[in-house]
């Protein structure tokens, strides 16, 4: 809460005062707070609790969020409740007189006994007091009511972990416990087969990683896009190969025969295993957890601790990118962190290192093309938003920037280093035109629809027009997220003359606002979502594992939203429905245990149930459909082996299944990104009105996902500047819009 | 047999509470359940995360245990009972009472529909994936009974908040994940039944308790460790009356059940004749005092002590009778039969009598003061002395004491210290059954959020100021103690690095980890006793 109070340095100061002295309640049982005067106010008996009844007080602070206000619940010590008086010989009518008497401190640390040659040992132990209580009085209906409560609410796994450890006063420990916990999930999937294990004589992506960690440890720089093309020859771009470099060299120190050139060609020893999964790991904890642990402060900056861990924990056991990259073998979660740095730069409005960010991504694996429509519309969007002045400059800095960074990044294919033709070594091999228009079975448009039309037949020897059409499909499909960043950008773009009617527009606000967040930003993940999908849906030469980038946003979206949203039902929906996708394959692999218990984790982890009937939400109806016909016909394949006239019947089956809904996901993600453009710059010409008044009932629907805090108490401008990114400069207008859209974001979210 | 049919309906059941979480749980459907009470969202969390998670184990690192317990699932499907004691077609024979060999041969039945390879008895070292992800599930779906049986006791618990930490802490142990789930055994399934008859005590229903107890025995005759205590107890508050008078009826009953239990057990092998063969698969008396890795107990320290004083008559040149076969055991640590340079050699009766005489001293306040808790602490001390002074103890039977003092820890602070020396120690003296790297990252990261997660809230909620001086200096060298470890751990990552797996300094960090461990088991067993026998019941 802390970056949202300073926000607000005039408009609330009282509030905020008393915000942070509530804080501070929340460590009710360390002794020095007790003096604090709030604590009095809400628990005036509060010292005559004792050790037993922790887990109620450390709920009273928890008041700042607000989905969690639980009332505290008075829980007596067993001495004080009255069904205990019978054999302390108490009278039970003397009720508060007695109560107000408190138990003197001896007698209460003498629950147990100090060891060992405490006189109090050698009277009859506490606990078989309260055994003797146990059995006279029964069960007790106090000491579960904080377990019940936790039951009842819709959450799950993830969220009721991290309300036990704030409860426990381990609120510090959930980062670390969580992202040590997921290493340990990761690194055990690594214990599994991996991709071509043991499959001589061309093995598999493992075999093409390692390999290419041996050809540029060994070879010239302008060699590494040229050798030896048959057997995995370098097709990603020079990141990955400096990368690669990188661990050819660490790994060569330790054992050097692990990447001896030509000899190690299909190594399997364990050790070698060992140190090919460990780089993996260490670059997640060096780039993907961080990316993530960010994006949970940019973007969910405003929200309750417990909040932002939840969705931590949603978005740290990603099954379908665990999967691949820890089982299959990928660095699928390098370019992932980085794309995602690079939103969380953006909405902390530092654009340049964004920009970076995300020409880097491109940098390590061509696939990061699929987000480049939404993050280059956001950022021609910003820089319209900006006005002609500042967003002349920007789009300067960003052009010059990004030039400047492919040219450093392809340094070594350039004169002066290497001669001009080296670069399209690089070029051809990064995007591989000729290998057709589908490989495997893959979920997406191409091979749904082979299945009546074979494009492949009729286009034989056409490939160009297939091209041109997978091409313009594609770009059709991601035009709304296009024209939905560029137009937002338009409808809200900073006018001068808006300075005269905005009473608390600051002088300063033009000299900051290239680094302050715009307001099109909420836009930018289902522009994201709708951009990678499109193209996984439509695009040439897809592998199903390209599922993984459509997924980053979706699961972004989701891990902010509460259980009963259309965008967790949607997230968590298109997730499985991901990673069944992918089964062909994980099961070529022999990962078909990692994917069964990942799927149980994670679904367990963030309270998702498929089966659970929803009526009212498309969604939720649609999944338990889906997740019906999947058990089927995992349960089919396990009983029936395949005709020999369809030996693909399997994966056809998948694909005929997974395809419609990456189909309704995308088309689903269009209509988010009308919803929210209107939510945002749907109110033209009424700025200068009173936020509250225009907000329109169309709007309560949209960016509640990730956006939506409900403002309660009056603390809705401390929210609605923040937004759910953190920075909060760019007061002005557009706070006032921005007000407005988070005014109408609350309500239906928050439980 | 109760419990086993339990283990194998308990989880569907769970599955479906949990997706259903507002149905009545009474229907008439689930009343056979009731003995669950309500599963809480919480607990079924525990089960199928933790579940999960141990179906990632399966392609993990396995010990010649696996290999053992398939050969004993082909013995007990392929031949007929009256070789099941005798077959040694392979070096693994079967050296389980017959309860387990029962069980095995239960388990048998649904292998050989997946895969009769598994249970071939000439299909030695057999590692298909049907057989590992057969045999690993079987670990789990057992495990269900120590679930169940750590459920009941958060029911009947006086603070249910506090034991559903304990029973978390037991579900997820360390121990259990790596004994089990990893090097491949079924103590979760063994202890389970421990606890059932742990909890009918609890409950007051002795006889039941005593029945489960006889059952155990027959399933792994190690529990013979924890049998004095039963004994003394039930005699002591179930078949005699509190004035000591016998009470004739309960006597026979119990008797005659235990009896019983037994007849089903060993009466066929007692019938064909092979009750000696039998008895001497179960009690093989050629081992030596110290197993491969000493178990961290006493007589560690003894074998540590005559290796430092070897070292000094070296160096000094004193003039002593060196036992010259010692000189050559020294050298590894690593070899079976420990024999002893300097000091002189310890027999098995000598183990024998230690054990006894400190059992017999916990028994004497058993008699005088028979009650439930007494009752645990008692159980927990008889496998405790036994673990110290026995002769050749596995590291792995240290279960044995943590598994009941943990349900001792949230008695209060002293008992609660002597838990948390014990399980680090414990849990930290069964790292080296684990050597695998990929598996050591598992095991240590593992263990330390374990650690975290349940010792951290405990010691919250029992955390009491040393009373005096003598105390805080206590809990500062009990807490340093503690700290060592992530030394200790240190040293054993990193000795073998410089050494450059030399093999003269290779027993040096299993050495380093028995000594330090024994060092904090033994300080904790003094501390269980002293509490002990000081507090009255």
């Amino acid at each position: 809460m802390d970056e949202a109070s300073d926000v607000m340095p005039s408009e609330l100061p009282v509030e905020r005062r008393q915000r942070h002295t509530r804080d501070r309640t929340a460590s009710l049982n360390s002794l020095s707070h007790f003096k604090s005067a709030s604590s009095k106010h809400i628990r005036p008996k509060s010292t005559l609790r004792n050790r037993g009844s922790n887990a109620s007080m450390k709920s009273v602070g928890s008041d700042t969020d607000h989905s969690e206000i639980i009332a505290p619940i008075p829980r007596r010590h067993l001495l004080q409740t009255s069904q205990s008086l019978h054999w302390l010989r108490v009278d039970t009518s003397s009720g508060d007189e007695w109560l107000n008497r408190g138990v003197s401190p001896v007698s209460a640390s003498s629950v147990g006994s100090v060891f060992p040659n405490n006189r109090m040992s050698n009277r009859l132990s506490f606990t078989a007091l309260m055994e003797h209580e146990r059995t006279t009085v029964g069960p007790s209906s106090t000491a579960d009511a904080r377990i019940l409560e936790d039951d009842q609410g819709n959450i799950g796994a993830g969220r009721r972990f991290v309300r036990w450890m704030h409860r426990n006063n381990m609120k510090n420990w959930v980062v670390p416990s969580a992202i040590a916990a997921s290493t340990l999930v990761k690194w055990c999937i690594g214990f599994g087969t991996y991709s071509g294990h043991n499959r001589p004589p061309i093995f598999g992506d493992y075999e093409a990683q390692r390999h290419w960690m041996e050809l540029t440890v060994h070879l010239p720089v302008r060699e590494w896009y040229t050798y030896d093309l048959q057997y995995w020859g370098l097709d990603y771009p020079p990141l990955t190969a400096y990368v690669s470099w990188l661990c050819g060299r660490i790994g060569s120190l330790i054992e050097p025969s692990w990447f001896a050139l030509q000899a190690s060609r299909g190594l399997e020893t364990g050790g070698s295993k060992l140190f090919m999964r460990a780089t993996v790991v260490i670059f997640d904890l060096l780039l993907y957890i961080p990316a993530l642990y960010t994006f949970v402060c940019a973007w969910q900056g405003t929200r309750s601790s417990r909040k932002r861990h939840a969705a931590l924990l949603t978005l740290l056991f990603h099954p379908a990118l665990l999967l691949i990259d820890f089982g299959h073998f990928q660095y699928n979660s390098v370019m992932l962190g980085l794309t995602l740095l690079a939103i969380n730069a953006f909405a902390a409005g530092h654009d340049l290192f964004g920009a970076i960010f995300f020409v880097l991504s491109l940098g390590f694996k061509q696939m990061a093309l699929y987000y480049a429509p939404a993050v280059g519309s956001y950022l021609i969007g910003k820089c319209i938003y900006l006005g002609p002045v500042h967003g002349t400059r920007l789009f300067l800095r960003l052009a010059l920037t990004t030039t400047l960074a492919f040219i450093i990044m392809f340094a070594p294919f350039l004169p002066p280093f290497s001669p001009l033709s080296t670069i399209a070594a690089p070029i051809i091999r990064i995007f591989p035109f000729g290998r057709g228009l589908f490989e495997d079975k893959v979920a997406n448009f191409w091979c749904f629809t082979n299945v009546l039309v074979k494009w492949k037949h009729i286009f034989a020897s056409r490939e160009g027009i297939l091209i041109k059409a997978s091409t313009g499909l594609t770009a059709l499909g991601f035009l709304p997220a296009v024209a939905a960043l560029i137009f937002g950008g338009y409808k809200t773009r900073l006018q001068k003359d808006a300075q005269n009617h905005s009473v608390d527009v600051s002088p300063s606000m033009a000299p900051a606002s290239p680094s302050s967040p715009t307001p099109i930003l909420p836009l930018l993940p289902y522009a994201l979502l709708t951009c990678s999908m499109s193209f996984f849906l439509f695009s040439f030469q897809v592998h199903e594992k390209t599922i993984l980038i459509p997924l980053l946003p979706l699961t972004l979206l989701l891990s902010g939203a509460a259980p009963t949203d259309d965008v967790f039902l949607w997230g968590a929906l298109g997730n499985n429905v991901g990673v069944f996708s992918m089964w062909p394959l994980l099961k070529k692999d022999g990962l078909g245990l990692q994917y069964l218990a990942m799927l149980i984790l994670w679904n367990r982890l963030i309270g998702y149930n498929p089966f659970k009937l929803r009526y009212g939400h498309f969604a939720g109806l649609l999944s338990s459909v889906v997740h019906t016909v999947i058990i089927i016909l995992h349960l089919i394949e396990l009983a029936v082996t395949p005709p020999a006239r369809y030996p693909d019947l399997f994966p056809v089956l998948n694909v005929l299944t997974c395809t419609p809904i990456f189909g309704l996901i995308w088309l689903w993600s269009i209509k988010r990104l009308v919803e929210v453009s209107w939510a945002i710059s749907g109110l033209p010409g009424k700025r200068e009105k009173e936020p509250s008044s225009t907000v329109s009932a169309i709007s309560t629907t949209s960016s509640s996902a990730m956006f939506g805090h409900s403002p309660m108490r009056g603390e809705m401008g401390v929210r609605a500047t923040s937004l759910g990114y953190a920075s909060g400069r760019g007061r002005g207008q557009a706070d006032a819009r921005r007000r407005a859209l988070v005014t109408s974001a609350g309500g239906d979210q928050e439980h | 047999m109760n419990t086993v049919k339990q283990s194998h309906s308990s989880p569907t059941d769970q599955l479906d509470d949990s997706q259903k979480p507002h149905a009545p749980k009474s229907t008439s459907a689930w009343t056979w359940l009731n003995f669950l009470g309500d599963v809480s969202k919480s607990e079924v969390d525990v089960l199928l995360l933790s579940m999960a998670f141990k179906f990632l184990l399966f392609p993990a690192y396995r010990s010649t245990d696996f290999e053992v317990h398939r050969n004993w699932l082909a013995i007990t499907h392929s031949l007929p009972i009256s070789q099941w004691y005798y077959d040694t077609t392979s070096e693994w024979t079967l050296d389980y009472p017959p309860f387990f060999a029962y069980f095995e041969s239960l388990m048998s039945i649904p292998a050989s529909f997946i895969d009769p390879k598994i249970v071939d008895l000439q299909n030695l070292q057999y590692d298909a994936w049907t057989v590992i992800a057969y045999q690993r599930l079987t670990v789990i779906i057992s495990e269900l009974v120590l679930g169940a049986a750590l459920l009941r006791f958060i029911r009947v618990s006086v603070d249910p908040s506090r034991q559903r930490i304990l029973s978390a802490s037991l579900f997820l142990h360390p121990g259990f994940l790596m004994i089990d789930h990893i090097h491949f055994q079924y103590n979760g399934f063994m202890f389970g039944i421990l606890l059932w008859s742990i909890l009918m005590a609890c409950e007051g229903r002795k006889l039941a308790s005593g029945i489960l107890f006889a059952v155990l025995l027959n399933f792994k005759h190690i529990y013979m460790y924890l049998a004095p205590a039963y004994f003394i107890y039930l005699l002591r508050s179930y078949c005699m009356s509190p004035a000591g008078a016998i009470i004739p009826t309960r006597f026979i009953s119990l008797a005659n059940s235990v009896l019983l239990v037994f007849l089903a057990s060993l009466g066929p092998f007692v019938l064909m004749g092979q009750l000696p063969q039998l008895l001497s698969r179960l009690f093989p008396f050629t081992r030596g005092l110290n197993h491969a890795y000493w178990a961290p107990n006493a007589w560690a320290l003894v074998t540590a002590a005559d290796r430092v004083l070897l070292q000094l008559v070296k160096h000094l040149g004193v003039e002593l009778v060196v036992n010259e076969s010692g000189i050559a055991s020294t050298s590894r640590g690593l070899v079976g039969d420990t024999v002893f340079a300097v000091i002189p050699n310890i027999k098995p009766i000598h183990t024998f009598i230690v054990t006894i005489i400190f059992q017999m001293v916990y028994l004497i306040k058993l008699w005088s003061a028979p009650t439930y808790k007494s009752f645990v602490a008692a159980l927990t001390l008889c496998g405790y002395a036994s673990y110290m002074f026995g002769w050749h103890v596995h590291e792995k039977a240290i279960l044995l004491v943590l598994v009941p003092l943990t349900l001792l820890a949230s008695e209060n602070y002293a008992y609660y210290k002597t838990f948390v020396i014990a399980s680090v120690a414990g849990v930290f003296s069964l790292f080296p059954l684990i050597f695998t790297p990929a598996e050591t990252l598992l095991k240590i990261v593992y263990s330390f959020i374990w650690g975290g997660m349940i010792l951290y809230p405990l010691h919250k909620q029992l955390y009491e100021f040393p009373s005096s001086l003598p105390w805080v200096l206590l809990e500062s060298f009990e807490n340093a103690y503690l700290y060592g470890f992530a030394f200790l751990q240190a040293f054993v990552t990193l000795f073998p690095l410089m050494t450059g797996g030399n093999p003269d300094t290779e027993f040096l960090p299993l050495m380093a980890t028995s000594v330090y461990c024994a060092v904090g088991l033994i300080w904790s067993f003094i501390r269980l006793s002293t509490l002990y026998i000081i507090q009255q019941y």
